[in-house]
């Protein structure tokens, strides 16, 4: 993956695109498991669904720029 | 261990103190969030190496709120905006960067269009708007000097803007959030209660006219309530969103019902005036077993399944009820005519109590989402298009007045200025009473800013680094969450001086000491506000005004037109919710009880009763084997009917007074021939008619008796 990325010549990092790549993820996580109600079985949902985020977007860093 | 009694006794000995204790442990909850999430964004745009952390901790002052999911509401919007608001920076920089009038023109244009959609849309969804004349302010005024730098501001405050959004809704979501969903359930539950009790303490039949409307304008506020939390809990809660179409049908539901069982009672009423007790003692008879399957055992008062189960099976033990009643009446058929629309009302809303307490039951019942699909409606607002296009006009001319001002005088701070006249025209142009708002802004500005003075030219020379910086700024700017909280008494003054602190702290990356262009800066920004306020002198606001109601009230009215005219899909939901917006907006400004609020009580009822009713004749307009002369002169009453609610008056009256009857009539003769097509469109219009002739509606001044007098002599 390229360091900067040119959208409509404009240089943004590619961080970004993985950034957002990761929010709709975890968008697509928390309907899933909104839909099913299994937020029952998480002590703190909203800190849940942080490291969740933490997790995918780390793990999305660490592995397309090592 | 010896805490637990003295605790025990200061409950016992001092309530008051005990509430006050609650009430400050969440003000200081909320001090705590708002202090950890101004340190925390200024930190994160310091480690970032971005330019003003300063603009991020405005940011962080403007949305931080004490409930989670405004905050995460109107984060999403001001994403939005602050991304509009950025992209027409840079195309307006491109497009003059050479023609300073022109280009302020367009600014000027800009941010009276956001202050206008501000107005327009009345929730957080109005932050949004306000956001993209301020991003759109803040990302061209630094560059004006110099256009090519207009990319890198655009880009560096975008940044700050976002990281403040992200930073405030992170804290207040996660540190000790309050939630909103639990505010949605307890209100929900309570409404459901309430609507419950109601329907059954009318047992007895009749409730008197006053009571009748305090009960109207309890459920449509609390319709409009539901609404509006429904709204704002989705963006917290992802089972709240799984289930938001649910939730929305249960408040249509809730509507239908409530609409229904008005215009039965109404029908009791105004048979018991005019002289015929034995048919409204007839209908109370029917009514009975319905207020018996309202009734379970006490313990069980309120589950909604057992009220469901128990409706349904009194729903078809009523027909038979209904033919014995009929039998002991009086066989003058003008009256069984009355009765049988009254029957008919009383079907519709035991099918839509039973519908409403289902989906409750159901809702209560599940986790999660709910299988299968439903349709989907939504709550419409009723939008008045004058007070937005005010807004405009105003916040334009301020804008334009500063600007020109600025290029007049060559005065250097003019940026500030139009600043801070961009943000309080956008926040202030929602507020019914403004001039005050402003005084109470400026207060608090000015005190924010000279704390600020404080900080910056006294305690920071001598100190160093960020703990250092917290510690010095940190007290004093403590106190502006503070006074947000207390928000009931002193409104504004809390916000303005957190944005004062602010903007005079003004942080940079590296940090300046510049006592000259401080004081320049709070001159231009009290300015600022100062043209705002006089704005709002000389272009007084609509909203809250009686020619704003009166105008709103002639929107209600023709509401009925609507439901006359608008094509039947979906219409029902249509005409609920916007009535209901509406009459919620009309009353908010009026005082109650006062003779202009039992006015707009009483249209609101009329249009609510009639507009349903006409709503409900078309769709039996529809049946395929209506003869084709009835359909006509059906179609000639509704059509009256829509004239005359148009534009109230004698005439068209008697027009549509003519033109129901007529209808009456001529489906009356054919009944017998067209049974299953004729009886409930014949039950519509009686129920129009009714309405009609009602002396204690809003309709009274237009009544000509003519009729009633000729048949007398």
């Amino acid at each position: 993956m390229p360091l900067e990325i040119a959208l409509g010549d404009a240089l943004v990092p590619g961080m970004l695109l993985v950034y957002l790549g990761c929010l709709l993820v975890l968008w697509a996580v928390d309907t899933i498991v909104g839909r099913y109600g299994l937020y029952r079985y998480v002590w703190h949902p909203s800190l849940f669904r942080v490291a969740v985020f933490f997790v995918l977007f780390g793990a999305a860093g660490l592995l397309l720029y090592p | 261990m010896s805490a637990a009694p003295s605790e025990l006794s200061i409950q016992q000995r001092w309530p008051w103190l005990r509430e006050f204790l609650v009430g400050e442990r969440q003000a200081w909850i909320f001090v705590f969030k708002c202090m950890l999430a101004f340190y925390l964004a200024a930190w994160l745009t310091m480690v970032f190496q971005l330019e003003q952390p300063s603009t991020t901790m405005i940011t962080v002052s403007i949305v931080m709120h004490p409930q989670s999911g405004m905050v995460l509401a109107k984060s999403f919007y001001r994403a939005i905006g602050t991304c509009t608001g950025s992209l027409f920076a840079l195309v307006l920089m491109s497009a003059f960067p050479q023609q300073r009038e022109l280009f302020l023109f367009c600014l000027s244009l800009w941010v009276g269009l956001c202050a206008g959609g501000a107005v327009l849309y009345r929730n957080f969804m109005s932050y949004g708007f306000v956001l993209a004349g301020y991003t759109a302010v803040i990302v061209i005024l630094p560059a004006i000097d110099n256009p090519y730098a207009v990319f890198n501001s655009a880009v560096q405050r975008v940044s700050e803007v976002m990281l403040g959004i992200i930073v405030a809704g992170l804290v207040s979501d996660m540190v000790l959030p309050e939630r909103l969903r639990q505010v949605l359930r307890r209100k929900a539950r309570e409404h459901y209660g309430h609507f419950i009790d109601f329907a059954r303490g009318s047992l007895g039949g009749a409730i008197p006219r006053d009571e009748m409307e305090q009960a109207h304008l309890h459920f449509v506020r609390a319709a409009v309530e539901i609404e509006d939390l429904r709204s704002t809990v989705i963006f917290e809660d992802p089972e709240a969103r799984a289930r938001s179409s649910r939730m929305q049908l249960l408040n249509v539901r809730y509507m239908a019902a409530a609409t229904s069982f008005q215009s039965l009672h109404h029908l009791i009423n105004r048979l018991k005036r005019n002289q015929h007790p034995r048919t409204a003692g007839a209908l109370i008879k029917l009514y009975a077993p319905v207020g018996e399957a309202l009734s379970p055992p006490a313990d069980q008062q309120y589950v909604p399944r057992l009220i469901a189960t128990r409706l349904e099976a009194c729903e078809p033990k009523l027909p038979a009820l209904a033919a014995r009643l009929r039998e002991e009446l009086r066989q003058d058929p003008d009256l069984l005519l009355e009765f049988d629309s009254g029957a008919a009302l009383l079907y519709r809303f035991v099918r839509e109590l039973h519908d409403f307490a289902a989906l409750e039951a159901a809702l209560r019942e599940t986790q999660g989402s709910l299988g299968g699909t439903v349709e989907r409606i939504s709550f419409r607002r009723a939008n008045e298009f004058v007070a937005p296009a005010i807004a405009v006009v105003r916040t334009f001319l301020t804008l334009a007045a500063l600007s020109t001002f600025w290029i007049a005088m060559n005065w250097p701070s003019g940026t500030t200025a139009m600043l801070l006249a961009t943000v309080f025209s956008g926040l202030l142009a929602t507020s019914p009473r403004p001039i005050p708002a402003t005084v109470n802004m400026w207060i608090g500005v000015a005190l924010g800013m000279l704390a600020a003075f404080i900080v910056v030219l006294w305690l920071l020379p001598g100190s160093d680094g960020f703990l250092m910086l917290m510690l010095t700024s940190g007290p004093l700017l403590m106190i502006g969450p503070y006074l947000t909280t207390r928000n009931a008494t002193l409104p504004g003054i809390g916000s303005g001086y957190m944005l004062g602190f602010a903007t005079i702290l003004a942080l940079k990356n590296p940090m300046v000491y510049a006592p000259e262009r401080l004081f320049n800066d709070a001159i231009a920004s009290l300015f600022g506000l100062i043209m705002c306020g006089v704005a709002f002198m000389i272009i007084p606001t609509v909203i809250g005004t009686e020619w704003l109601r009166r105008r709103q009230l002639q929107q209600l009215r023709r509401q009925v037109t609507m439901a006359a005219t608008a094509p039947l899909e979906g219409l029902v939901y249509r005409f609920e919710s916007e009535n209901r917006d509406l009459l919620h907006q009309i009353v908010q400004f009026t005082k109650p009880g006062s003779a202009e609020s039992r006015g707009q009580i009483a249209w609101a009822l009329a249009v609510h009763d009639s507009g349903r009713a006409v709503i409900e004749l078309r769709q039996d307009m529809l049946h395929a084997e209506l003869p084709p002369p009835i359909m006509e002169a059906m179609q000639r009453a509704v059509q009256s009917l829509a004239r005359l609610y148009d534009e109230p008056d004698q005439a068209r009256w008697q027009a549509a007074d003519r033109d129901v009857d007529h209808a009456l009539t001529l489906t009356r003769q054919t009944l017998p021939q067209a049974r299953a097509s004729c009886q409930p469109a014949l039950a519509h219009l009686l129920q129009l008619r009714t309405a009609l002739r009602d002396d204690e509606s809003a309709l009274a001044p237009y009544i000509v008796k003519a009729p009633e007098n000729s048949h007398a002599s």
